[in-house]
């Protein structure tokens, strides 16, 4: 039985499915004391702070107001004086370069233990760049691609001053809305100057009031205040998990609405297609199965997916072999791939059209710049082979080879991944908040600069850091991190068993509104 | 006749929060903290740790020994678990937990979880070994009593956001 277990997790491995590999008992045991160190010592230095011996940094409330109610609550902030602040230096650091597959960063040095910076004038040069989201390696200062951008500039201009429904409306955007949908293979899109704004300005439009959102549980920020704003019932289900899914569309339709047990106006359905701190790609055939099943919408958010997975760059559509007509709204981003700004919703005629109109982003918000939506023209059509070369076709493929190279290397070293083996986001779990520290500081005196992220963003045992691949990383540029991760950080927890998140069907997973 | 569970499924899901700079949508991660993983070992060891150090002081007997562990240990749970109230940190549910304590602000208020019966049975088995080792000596059975009432009575539901006397209301 233990045999045909392991068999059967490395069959659904090759099958390219999401692994969330569990680190020993003993590092979980080991976070907690860290953390517990770490707020007795914060407790400490409070007193010291309190009683004088030590200087306090932050503001303090005035003399004359002592004794009024105080306006902040100075515990909320506890865990920012004691523990983020000591290793705040790993995060802001200034650049002065295009973050490209290499940068410069501009050398800060703190004299009171990250409280102040203060800039050496010096500069750490040709750092490796794994933390920009530049999977296609659009972010670069190349004079021949460059060379439309320039022309459109001196043709319509850098700005446009004035909505879309306005005077905003150039042919500029006509065509890059055209080219979207082509790119995608759907009828028609609709381009937005902010990729955030794109979801936050959208959903309201599509659902409201008696619709129902049934939304990942890590789900990004902009498609969480979306859904807030539109004022339409929302449920969370378990990440990636069709079990929850299912029984929370079959438990929704069968009681209808909150009070009044009515139907449902609508069902949306909102993921992502890779989410950008798990690395994990959405199940899209499942959830496609039990859309149509269930009758419902889906909103599918491709801001880190688009370009960067599928084998001609066409997204996790294009991945699982699945028709982009058959997801209802498709939203990505240009910030990502495209080396741009802004943001996209494509899908058939009417649904674009009812957004022309009805978006708050198309009545209120400014159009697109002329030489941003130029690059992205550029940049679609490099992808795409229009513009006569390979050129986009080598970097998806590179792209594809790399995410795969440094994900199996990093697994091989002995280190604990999270996600799909396709996913160009790759979260290396550190877990100890020192580590976390220490790891950052290690890697950019190794010159190489990484994004980490910690408690409160992640769930308090699964600190990591999170490596962006990019086409523009070459092998040698990828065999020199992996040669820098060493053994001193001692982060190697690996027992090479890809265990899956098991299913929570417990009562602590809702929230009490009281 | 539905049950508090689905009461809840049904009628409280229907807020979400703008969580800026997170990666999830959980508005405030401290009531999932007691239901990590390996949380409930680490509580263990740190219980061990603490009985094994006092053991270690040569003028102690066992008796009191077991007694100062147990009240030691009270003393930490109430302070952590029912004293200290808020976040230690900004949570986007524009300060719905800043008046409640840790043991209030567990699973979102949920009587009867897990990790909620495993943090009242613990103290009430640490008392039943103290009151063992103790041989039911009349003082150390009283100061254990008291210490176990301390830490228990403000894990019943009934006592879930009271303040007696208007101590750490505020």
């Amino acid at each position: 039985a233990k045999d045909s277990k392991i068999a059967h997790l490395g069959y659904q491995e090759e099958k390219g499915e999401d692994s969330f590999e569990e680190a020993p008992m003993y590092v979980a045991v080991l976070t907690y004391m860290n953390y517990g160190i770490v707020i007795l010592f914060g407790y400490f230095r409070d007193f010291l702070r309190a009683v004088g011996l030590e200087k306090c940094h932050q503001a303090q409330e005035r003399e004359e107001q002592r004794n009024f109610v105080p306006l902040y609550q100075d515990f909320e902030n506890f865990y920012k004086r004691n523990l983020y602040t000591r290793v705040r230096d790993n995060w802001n650091r200034p650049i002065c370069s295009f973050p490209g597959p290499f940068f410069d960063i501009m050398e800060r040095v703190s004299d009171d233990y990250n409280w102040t910076f203060r800039l050496t004038g010096r500069t750490i040069e040709n750092v490796i760049n794994m933390g920009s989201y530049n999977y296609l390696g659009f972010a670069e200062n190349n004079v021949d691609f460059l060379k439309t951008v320039a022309e459109e500039t001196r043709q319509y201009g850098v700005g446009v001053c004035s909505t879309r429904q306005e005077l905003g409306n150039l042919s500029i955007h006509e065509k890059l809305e055209r080219l979207v949908a082509e790119f995608l293979g759907v009828e028609s899109a609709m381009a937005f100057g902010m990729g955030f704004a794109t979801n936050s300005m959208n959903i309201p439009a599509l659902v409201g009031k008696g619709c129902l959102i049934l939304s990942d549980e890590l789900n990004h920020t902009s498609l969480i205040l979306g859904a807030r704003l539109s004022g339409a019932t929302i449920r969370v289900f378990k990440h990636n998990n069709m079990q929850s899914l299912e029984k929370m569309l079959k438990e929704s339709i069968c009681s209808g609405q909150p009070r009044t047990h009515r139907a449902w106006k609508k069902i949306l359905i909102m993921v992502e297609g890779i989410h950008s701190m798990e690395g994990s790609l959405v199940r899209l055939p499942e959830i496609l199965a039990l859309k149509k099943k269930y009758k419902a919408y889906l909103y599918l958010d491709e801001a880190h997916s688009i370009g960067a997975v599928g084998p001609t760059g066409r997204g996790v559509t294009e991945h699982f072999g699945v028709d982009p007509n058959e997801v209802d709204v498709l939203m990505g981003t240009f910030t990502k791939s495209f080396g741009a700004a802004g943001g996209y919703i494509a899908g058939k005629k009417e649904l674009v059209d009812y957004l022309r109109s009805h978006s708050h982003s198309a009545v209120y918000a400014t159009a697109m710049s002329p030489p941003v939506v130029e690059q992205i023209i550029r940049a679609i059509k490099c992808i795409m082979g229009v513009d006569g070369t390979t050129e986009g076709q080598r970097r998806v493929r590179q792209l594809a080879e790399n995410t795969r190279y440094l994900r199996s290397r990093l697994k091989k070293m002995g280190f604990i991944i999270y996600g799909n083996q396709d996913s160009p986001v790759v979260p290396l779990l550190l877990y100890l908040p020192g580590k976390v520290g220490a790891f950052s500081r290690a890697m950019l005196k190794r010159k190489i600069g990484i994004v980490v992220v910690g408690f409160p963003a992640t769930p308090i045992t699964e600190a990591r850091a999170r490596f962006c691949v990019s086409a523009a990383h070459t092998r040698e540029m990828l065999d020199k991190s992996l040669d820098e991760l060493g053994d001193d950080i001692k982060v190697k927890f690996s027992r090479h068993r890809s265990s899956y998140r098991p299913e929570l069907y417990d009562e602590t997973d809702f929230e009490l509104d009281s | 006749m539905i049950n508090l569970h689905e009461w809840c499924t049904y009628y409280a899901l229907d807020s979400a929060k703008m969580n800026v700079g997170v990666a999830h949508s959980e508005v405030n991660p401290n009531t999932r903290v007691m239901n990590s993983r390996g949380i409930w070992l680490a509580y263990l060891l740190l219980t061990t740790a603490l009985h094994v150090v006092l053991l270690s002081i040569p003028f102690l007997s066992v008796p009191v020994v077991w007694t100062l562990t147990n009240i030691i240990h009270n003393l930490a749970m109430y302070l952590f678990l029912h004293t200290v109230k808020g976040t230690p940190f900004e949570t986007p549910d524009q300060g719905k937990a800043r008046l409640l304590t840790h043991w209030e602000q567990m699973d979102y208020g949920v009587q009867f979880t897990a990790s909620r019966k495993f943090l009242t049975i613990s103290p009430i088995v640490l008392y039943i070994l103290a009151s063992f080792y103790t041989k039911y000596d009349t003082t150390h059975f009283l100061v254990n009593t008291g210490s176990l009432l301390s830490v228990l009575l403000p894990k019943l539901p009934q006592f879930h956001g009271v303040r007696l006397f208007g101590i750490n209301k505020y």
